[in-house]
């Protein structure tokens, strides 16, 4: 019988401090507003909040046996979850500060489609967790790496003869390290300024809650409120940068990706939580590049896989390049996915019907907008200034309509399907033609009056569907049929 | 074709489209979708009675407009939707693949090879078993790929269901 396996009692410590932590907010208030005649309600919170960790600690087990993995918990309500090993997908380590402080991480085991298949270990000591995600991506056997480490002198490999081969194994091969000097892309990205947006809503929220109070405060506000507006906005963009910067650094402080023998990538990060992924070749089905306006303009990229069990919730764990140097970036792609003229080779363009739908579709909400200008001058009375955004628009969604065609774009080669759509979000997808399991051929009404179609190939990977759009019909089929050539042959 | 970049070498020749799945669902189905449309349709009127009823102003020339366009609109739909649906869904199985057309203003066609299948269903709502009908959906590991046939006789999505298992088990792996 193998032994059940438990969390690191340290996890006990855990518990508490991440309660506390969520309380945080709600703890101030009370020891701000109370009066010293309030009883210590906290001091009888205590032992219940520590009780329900070691209530967890008790209750929660864990077991590999027979290839799959047991996770036992609950006390009353008693839920095993069992999960087969070469069902395991993804594993990730994840240590927040308190964690990293008690040398101590979170485990989470993906091993299918949804959330709801995953297995999370809360938490194990960091070496433990690892010496289980090695069990379970490489299926590694616990007694021979629970062994202790060989005694007896050491041999010179010298002596062992010359055909000897004494090449050093290479354990791990480093990919990608994070160049401090990318923390420029920062501001370029969506996903740093949505960073630093929340960040701004939270502070302004604070100030707002404390402005009827202070006085120094609404004496500041009212300084900023005279200075010229070209300070306003040189402030704003600065506050916005250093936001965005310093969620890059958070995210992505110490960005290591590596490969080990058995090709497993390996992804390591954070500067206060720290998270490590490791990816299982065997699931992975392509990858991503990203080239979003911001990042194309400045020269940059950043890179994700494709993969099945990672999904959206778990935020990024799909990256394999924060936003990098196009150049870098690409090398990087070439030795994932080592297939060049898919990763940075030239792209066939949906022609002349794609293109009128992107301009149409660019074009149609500005004489949308100016017509409602329009009306608006008429029957309101607007001021003839608003017409004035109307070229302004007109040129900028032109621009738009051209950069979304110019972006469409397919190729199929010899072991991928690639596709490039977007503009503003624009992504070019390498997909092993052997993670496609089906096809869909759409066509709207106008699409058939077009004559063109949207060809989607279907995966178990990523967002479980990749979209070729907009091509000619007889095109749609002819990609069909390079990569399936059986499959068309069925029903030619 | 214009292509930016440079210029790629010619592909393969191209083959030609391909031709529709070979068999048309039940003619029943016209019925089924009929119902199913008047359905719809009844929910909208329930909700044009209560607005009768709720509106206490004196004028009901808005009541009648709204009728007016909401009742061409939906014969339109119940005559039209069922007829053109009929026209193009269709289905075919064989040994490798299944291969099925649907829609109306939307059409689509999907193809996915057997040895990609995970789970074959037999569906029968109130309405399908009105009308004795059936319908399969077979899906794969994607989320985005499940292929549904609507409308079929219930002796022939039984028989199907049959082929269709046997065939899938005939493949190997993990179908992902």
């Amino acid at each position: 019988m193998t032994p059940w396996r438990r969390l690191n009692p340290r996890m006990l410590l855990v518990h508490p401090i991440e309660t506390l932590i969520r309380l945080l907010p709600a703890l101030v208030v009370v020891l701000i507003a109370r009066s010293d005649s309030d009883s210590r309600w906290e001091l009888i919170a205590l032992p219940f909040i520590v009780a329900f960790g070691v209530m967890r600690w008790v209750t929660t087990r864990y077991r590999i046996v027979d290839g799959q993995i047991e996770l036992q918990r609950g006390l009353l309500n008693k839920q095993t979850t069992t999960a087969r090993l070469d069902k395991v997908r993804t594993v990730d380590l994840t240590a927040k500060v308190h964690h990293r402080l008690l040398g101590l991480a979170k485990v989470e085991i993906s091993t299918g489609g949804g959330p709801r298949d995953r297995l999370v270990l809360d938490s194990l000591l960091v070496d433990e967790g690892r010496r289980l995600r090695a069990e379970l991506l490489h299926r590694a056997n616990p007694e021979i790496t629970g062994l202790p480490a060989p005694t007896g002198a050491p041999v010179d490999v010298g002596d062992l003869g010359p055909d000897l081969d004494v090449a050093p194994v290479v354990d791990e091969e480093v990919l990608l390290r994070l160049d401090p000097a990318w923390v420029r892309y920062a501001p370029l990205t969506t996903t740093g300024l949505a960073a630093a947006a929340a960040a701004l809503g939270f502070v302004s929220q604070g100030f707002t809650r404390f402005a009827d109070e202070s006085d120094v405060l609404v004496e500041r506000a009212r300084g900023l409120r005279e200075l010229a507006w070209w300070i306003d906005v040189v402030l704003v963009l600065g506050l916005v940068c250093g936001l965005a910067v310093s969620a890059y650094v958070l995210t992505f402080w110490g960005f290591r990706l590596t490969r080990n023998r058995l090709g497993s990538l390996h992804i390591r990060r954070g500067l206060l939580t720290t998270r490590e992924t490791s990816i299982d070749p065997a699931r992975v089905r392509g990858i991503q590049v990203d080239e979003p306006l911001g990042l194309r303009l400045a020269g940059a990229r950043r890179l994700k896989v494709v993969t099945t069990g990672l999904h959206r919730e778990q935020g990024g764990s799909d990256w394999l390049c924060p936003p990098a140097p196009a150049p870098t970036v690409t090398a990087l792609a070439c030795q994932i996915t080592p297939d060049e003229q898919a990763v940075s080779g030239p792209l066939r363009s949906h022609g002349p019907a794609a293109r009128r739908r992107r301009l149409t579709r660019a074009i149609v909400p500005v004489l949308v907008v100016v017509a409602l200008l329009v009306v608006g001058r008429l029957i309101w009375g607007w001021t003839a200034a608003l017409l004035g955004v109307a070229p302004v628009l007109a040129v900028a969604a032109l621009a738009l309509g051209v950069d979304r065609y110019r972006s469409l774009g397919h190729a199929v080669t010899a072991a991928h399907l690639v596709t490039r759509h977007g503009s503003l979000d624009r992504q070019r997808v390498v997909l092993d033609r052997e993670g496609i399991i089906g096809w869909k051929v759409e066509q709207s009404f106008f699409q058939r009056r077009a004559g063109v179609a949207t060809l989607v190939a279907t995966t178990a990977a990523g967002r479980q569907h990749y979209d070729l759009v907009d091509v000619p019909v007889d095109r749609a089929y002819a990609v069909l049929a390079e990569v399936n050539p059986d499959l068309l042959a069925e029903f030619a | 074709m214009d292509v930016h970049d440079e210029q790629l070498p010619p592909s393969q020749p191209p083959r030609g489209l391909m031709r529709e799945p070979a068999h048309r669902v039940s003619t029943r189905a016209v019925g089924m979708w009929t119902v199913e449309a008047l359905v719809g349709v009844a929910v909208l009127l329930a909700g044009q009675i209560v607005w009768w009823f709720v509106d206490d102003r004196a004028s009901r020339s808005a009541h009648w407009l709204v009728g007016a366009v909401w009742l061409v609109l939906s014969v339109a739909y119940v005559v039209v939707m069922p007829r053109w649906r009929y026209r193009v869904h269709r289905w075919e199985a064989t040994q490798h693949a299944i291969y099925t057309q649907a829609g109306w203003l939307r059409q689509e066609r999907r193809i996915a090879p057997i040895s990609r299948v995970q789970t074959i269903d037999l569906e029968r709502g109130p309405v399908a078993q009105l009308f004795r009908l059936a319908s399969v959906t077979v899906t794969t590991a994607s989320a985005a790929g499940p292929l549904s046939i609507h409308g079929l006789d219930l002796p022939v999505a039984q028989e199907l269901v049959e082929s269709l298992t046997a065939a899938a088990i005939r493949e190997r792996g993990d179908a992902t």
